[in-house]
């Protein structure tokens, strides 16, 4: 019988144990998780925040349903060490063998280096559920936040808190908005949006240099531009890294992120693999080896190195980005190569009121789009991306709404019978 | 499973399947309100793609290894194990729509949460295959015949 070990319980984690049982039925499968919690959906940490779903909710799975398809799973199990030649991990007191072991650590919070915030009682970060309710607990209608950063993570902290507190300050050193999902032109337009919905200040293209506090407390951050800020509550939410550390120690390949062969995750060690946000992705759209640090990607991923743990031939399929979030009702949904910058891609526009929609073609390939409130039937433009379809082929206005009847019609009728897309 | 198939040779493009979907899945029941009245507007799970030349109601697929299912954050987007249904629990959505980002088929409605078609779970048939005037929706096993 199998032994296999998962380090890490979010979603690559959880994807990875489901799939090994999926094709191994006898084998025993631990899933350690260094958080005090059941496996539960990070992303809306937000909304928990802003009292939008309750902590039962964010249950990814029901609390009996490992044990009914037999996966034990520890929670408080951070995995501190790997030792390669007896194939054990440990985790806090106790060792567990492996046969198969995979690392799904995920990422850390990146915080730069600024003056007087390390450790201070009102600085936090903005990650994980236990930080949430931290942060929470510190947040209340005559809070003056500060938020340092304005990518998803920024972002979403600011929405939530905004909900709560007084004011939100947000401070982002590049000149835009998400940059991570946005291009420049609609981040202009979701940064307005936002500002007026949300009551939000903006100080792009600036940062926090210092803080200046009253014992282990936080009262004002100085920003680069000299500007200083009053301050009750600071999130550090910069960016984040890959949490590569134990697969540094243990001497496994990692460059950035830990490096597995793009379809099996299997890392420089044949027995460990890797999945989600601590490994390097190969984005199929460019060849580009970059963090993909989204949702999907992770299940992809850890559905491939489960499989491939339990002697299947499951692989990872084509990777790219794709994510989707709202900020106060405005919905952006992206895709693929949104800055994609170069002679071979040529880009198309259309614009009406409050809706935005950009679409990225490299020569006759859809290779990215960006939506804002105009995100319907946006899986048909995925699906063309990760098909890689000739869109001069298409019947119908690219620019319209995504239909069926782009198609050809053995495409149609394939596709209304449900054969896969 | 039992699916909804749609036949493009047969429809007319009426878009009663629409109507009675929204119906279905209003909160009146009633089709003058569901369709005229009730808010929040119920949304039709069902879409006819095309035009008067060529059309076809398009509906999930209930698909085998569901992208919608994969993609969700929350967990809340589900294939129940027993009925092989693809449904979404409200309390869990948290309507981000990552589905519907992934959805080849162009399946998902944006609304409060994810919005999609249920197969109208507690009745014998979907309420647009009852109601398809031209046999253009069937509801059958594995291709729907030819």
């Amino acid at each position: 019988m199998m032994n296999y070990v998962i380090a890490g319980a979010s979603a690559a984690g959880l994807a990875c144990a489901e799939q090994i049982r999926k094709e191994d039925k006898d084998g025993r499968i631990i899933l350690l998780t260094k958080e005090e919690y059941l496996p539960y959906s990070r992303p809306s940490i937000s909304y928990y925040l802003k009292g939008k779903v309750t902590e039962k909710d964010m249950c990814l799975r029901k609390p009996s349903y490992y044990k009914s398809i037999g996966i034990e799973i520890v929670t408080g199990a951070e995995v501190t060490a790997i030792d390669r030649k007896k194939k054990t991990v440990r985790a806090g007191r106790k060792t567990y063998h492996y046969d198969k072991l995979c690392l799904c650590t995920g990422s850390k919070p990146f915080v730069p280096p600024m003056k007087n915030t390390e450790g201070k009682e009102n600085a936090l970060t903005f990650l994980d559920l236990a930080s949430t309710k931290e942060l929470k607990k510190k947040a209340n209608k005559d809070t003056r936040a500060v938020v340092i950063g304005a990518g998803l993570i920024g972002m979403k902290a600011a929405e939530g808190l905004s909900k709560i507190c007084k004011s939100v300050d947000v401070a982002e050193l590049s000149e835009r908005v998400l940059p991570s999902i946005l291009d420049a032109k609609s981040s202009k337009s979701v940064k307005s949006y936002i500002e007026t919905e949300g009551h939000i200040n903006f100080h792009l293209g600036d940062t926090v240099t210092e803080a200046k506090s009253t014992g282990n407390r936080i009262t004002s951050v100085v920003l680069k531009s000299g500007k200083e800020l009053p301050c009750d509550l600071l999130v550090l939410a910069v960016g984040v890294r890959p949490e590569t550390s134990l697969a540094e120690k243990a001497g496994i390949e990692v460059n950035r992120g830990i490096i597995t062969d793009p379809g099996t995750m299997q890392t420089s060690d044949s027995d460990i693999y890797a999945a989600g946000d601590c490994a390097v992705s190969v984005d199929m759209l460019d060849g580009s080896k970059k963090i993909i640090a989204l949702w999907v990607n992770a299940v992809r991923q850890g559905k491939a190195a489960g499989s491939q743990m339990a002697g299947g031939e499951g692989v990872t399929g084509g990777t790219f980005a794709v994510n989707a979030i709202d900020f106060y009702g405005m919905r952006i949904c992206t895709c693929g190569l949104i800055n994609a910058a170069g002679e071979k891609y040529s880009d198309r526009v259309i614009q009406q009121g409050d809706s935005y929609k950009r679409l990225i073609f490299e020569e006759n390939r859809l290779v990215g789009f960006v939506l804002i409130n105009a995100s319907e039937n946006a899986g048909i433009y995925t699906n063309l991306i990760e098909n890689k379809t000739d869109v001069t082929a298409l019947h119908g206005d690219i620019l319209g709404t995504p239909s069926l009847m782009w198609f050809d019609k053995e495409t149609r009728k394939s596709r209304l019978k449900g054969e896969s897309a | 499973m039992k699916k909804v198939y749609a036949k493009e040779e047969l429809c007319l493009n009426c878009r009663l399947c629409e109507v009675y979907c929204k119906t279905a899945h209003s909160q009146s029941k009633d089709i003058i309100k569901a369709n005229k009245f009730e808010s929040p507007e119920p949304v039709s799970r069902v879409t006819v793609c095309g035009d008067k030349m060529l059309s076809a109601a398009v509906n999930c697929r209930h698909c085998d290894s569901p992208k919608c299912v994969e993609a969700c954050i929350t967990g809340a987007m589900q294939k129940d194990k027993k009925t092989g249904i693809v449904w979404v629990d409200e309390d869990k959505c948290i309507g981000c729509m990552t589905c519907l980002a992934v959805c080849p088929f162009g399946c998902i409605k944006t609304g409060k949460f994810a919005v999609k078609c249920d197969l109208c779970r507690t009745e014998d048939e979907p309420a647009c295959v009852k109601n398809c005037p031209n046999r253009a929706l069937v509801y059958a096993d594995l291709g729907g015949g030819e």
